[in-house]
């Protein structure tokens, strides 16, 4: 699962959602085949304004005999992303891909819970739609808990609403679905899981994670989330997307986000 | 008429006792312990390999965040996070060893007990064909000013690493100085077989919203495009100064860049932030140094190196 440079034609770059983007690029068939929770490295080539490419986590993912087409779901947060809502159908960009450890889908239970904030749902939409094609989890139940920050920010549900059994959507000022942070609603409903047949996937910004560790404190539940954080190269040399991890001994180490994750264990996370 | 097909120019060139296939070496801390690029180029094909800088024991690094792009480039505050030698020598080298390629090892310490048995270690290891002495780092003993900031500091550091090694030593300079000519200088005096340039530029960046650092460290390391001129500068006036080979560093991007550094005198460059963008960034500055001497006609690289013309 080697990443390399590929050239990406941009096939489509939709707003979806208010500062909410999704772009569609086709590139070679020598692309390797995604594992959910991967990300790609984007640049349009030759620029030095932003400098650095910017890590996408990969919405979806395809490939017929001539080509692959990688669709990104991102949120405008600065000018990287900025310049990227900018391209036109026929752009090119450079992608470098795909990278980091995937989610691990070996050992699956019976409750599958997906619990997402924001744009995170990114990655967690792609491994819902390649679980649901897996026939060792047909005797499990997929249950989401997508939180947004209000209505005009909910994004992404197109194919998790088909795939998943339950969906709890809830948004921060009650203007879709149930009111409150996705981590409280999640609190609510934990009895209803047990530890042992249940596996637990999410992803969203940092304070939905710090929260969420706090909920599953001290449980047995193992949840695996993916993390976010700034990146320069993506392929575990620059040492700058450190996320301080403790070992079995307890001992805390700087793990890099792109190439020791971006999916790590959420009891493994030591926040400060 | 017969139409002669294009014969490649000689690219050796000789780094003190160091030969090197080509002029064009990975920056240390840019390019991991190498294995990291080895899926997206052939790693044979370069001049030379400089490691992630090794320290005696092994570094947990900064806090995050360590990292934030510039226009232009970008700093970091990585605080040398590495493996430590020893994890180097039986984890990292063997893979290496494999290599067809000059291996460097970037060597740092905080006081001059650390580099001198840093040195040590790496002499005895089979597969290092250089040592590149990192002087940027804080001197505990003297308050944390960095051991290149002083030429009589740089030059004992220099020395240290002489006598514990055989192997060519290459002291790689800060630009965080008033006159980088008197520690190029000094470390030449003190046994030095070539020097290296530029480390990053101290740099700092506001977040508008909190008034807070971006890093957590407050100040970082700036690299990229944004300092070529300021590298191409102080790499041409020490060209001036010293009679070793200097090696040229600081945010090369193109083989364009590379040549201007050849032309002031460098002997070889070092790519460094331009790995993090471009993953293949050494073969297309190696090629396109290749194409500039074919329609140069220009047989060896030799030729070119230090023929400014001022």
């Amino acid at each position: 699962m080697a990443g390399n440079i590929y050239i990406g034609e941009v096939l489509e770059n939709e707003e979806v959602q208010e500062n909410c983007f999704l772009m569609k690029l086709r590139t070679a068939p020598s692309f390797d085949n995604p594992v959910p929770g991967q990300f790609v490295m984007i640049r349009i080539a030759g620029l030095n304004d932003p400098f650095l490419s910017r890590p996408i986590s990969i919405y979806s993912f395809s490939r017929n005999e001539i080509f692959c087409t990688i669709d990104l779901l991102y949120r405008v947060v600065g000018k990287g992303t900025q310049i990227l809502a900018g391209l036109i159908e026929g752009s090119q960009v450079e992608i470098n891909g795909p990278l980091g450890n995937g989610f691990d889908t070996t050992s699956v239970r019976k409750n599958i819970v997906f619990i997402s904030g924001g744009i995170g749902i990114a990655p967690l939409s792609m491994l819902i739609e390649s679980l649901s094609s897996k026939s060792e989890i047909s005797s499990s139940q997929m249950i989401m808990y997508p939180g947004f920050q209000s209505i005009s920010a909910v994004v992404g549900l197109e194919k998790v609403d088909r795939l998943c059994s339950d969906m709890n959507v809830c948004t921060d000022d009650g203007t879709v679905g149930e009111k409150g942070f996705v981590t409280q609603i999640f609190k609510k409903d934990i009895r209803q899981f047990k530890p042992e047949d249940t596996s637990i996937f999410a992803c969203g910004p940092r304070g939905m994670m710090k929260a969420l560790a706090e909920v599953l404190n001290k449980s047995k539940f193992i949840c695996q989330v993916s993390l976010e954080e700034r990146m320069a190269c993506g392929t575990g040399a620059c040492m700058g997307c450190a996320v301080a991890i403790k070992d079995k001994e307890g001992a805390m180490s700087y793990k890099r986000v792109c190439s020791d994750g971006p999916v790590f264990d959420l009891n493994d996370i030591i926040w400060d | 008429m017969t139409v002669k097909a294009k014969t490649s120019p000689k690219m050796a060139v000789q780094i003190g006792p160091l030969k090197l296939k080509n002029p064009v070496m990975t920056a240390s801390g840019t390019f991991g312990y190498g294995e990291e690029y080895a899926g997206y180029i052939d790693l044979n094909n370069l001049g030379a390999i400089v490691v992630k800088g090794l320290s005696l024991k092994p570094r947990l690094g900064n806090p995050p965040p360590r990292i934030m792009e510039t226009t232009g480039g970008m700093l970091n505050a990585v605080g040398l996070q590495n493996v430590g030698v020893d994890a180097f020598i039986d984890e990292k080298l063997p893979f290496l060893r494999k290599c067809d390629v000059a291996v460097i090892a970037n060597i740092y310490g905080e006081t001059y007990d650390d580099y001198k048995k840093v040195a040590q270690r790496l002499s005895a290891a089979k597969g290092v064909h250089a040592l590149e002495v990192n002087i940027s780092c804080p001197n505990v003993k003297n308050g944390g000013l960095s051991f290149g900031a002083d030429p009589k500091i740089a030059a004992k550091v220099t020395s240290i690493v002489k006598n514990e090694t055989s192997l060519p030593v290459i002291v790689k300079l800060t630009p965080n100085v008033t006159d980088i000519t008197s520690i190029a200088l000094a470390v030449e005096k003190a046994g030095a077989d070539a020097v290296s340039l530029i480390n990053t530029l101290t740099g700092m960046s506001v977040d508008l919203k909190t008034r807070r650092p971006h890093l957590k460290n407050i100040t970082g390391g700036l690299s990229g495009p944004a300092i070529k001129p300021v590298a191409l500068r102080m790499v041409w006036q020490v060209v001036q100064k010293v009679s070793v080979p200097v090696i040229g560093i600081g945010g090369i991007m193109t083989a364009e860049d590379a040549l201007e550094f050849l032309i002031v005198g460098a002997k070889a460059v070092q790519i460094g932030t331009a790995n993090f963008v471009n993953p293949r960034a050494t073969m297309e500055i190696l090629a396109g140094i290749k194409d500039y001497l074919i329609d140069s006609k220009i047989k060896d690289v030799n030729e070119l190196i230090g023929t400014f013309q001022p």
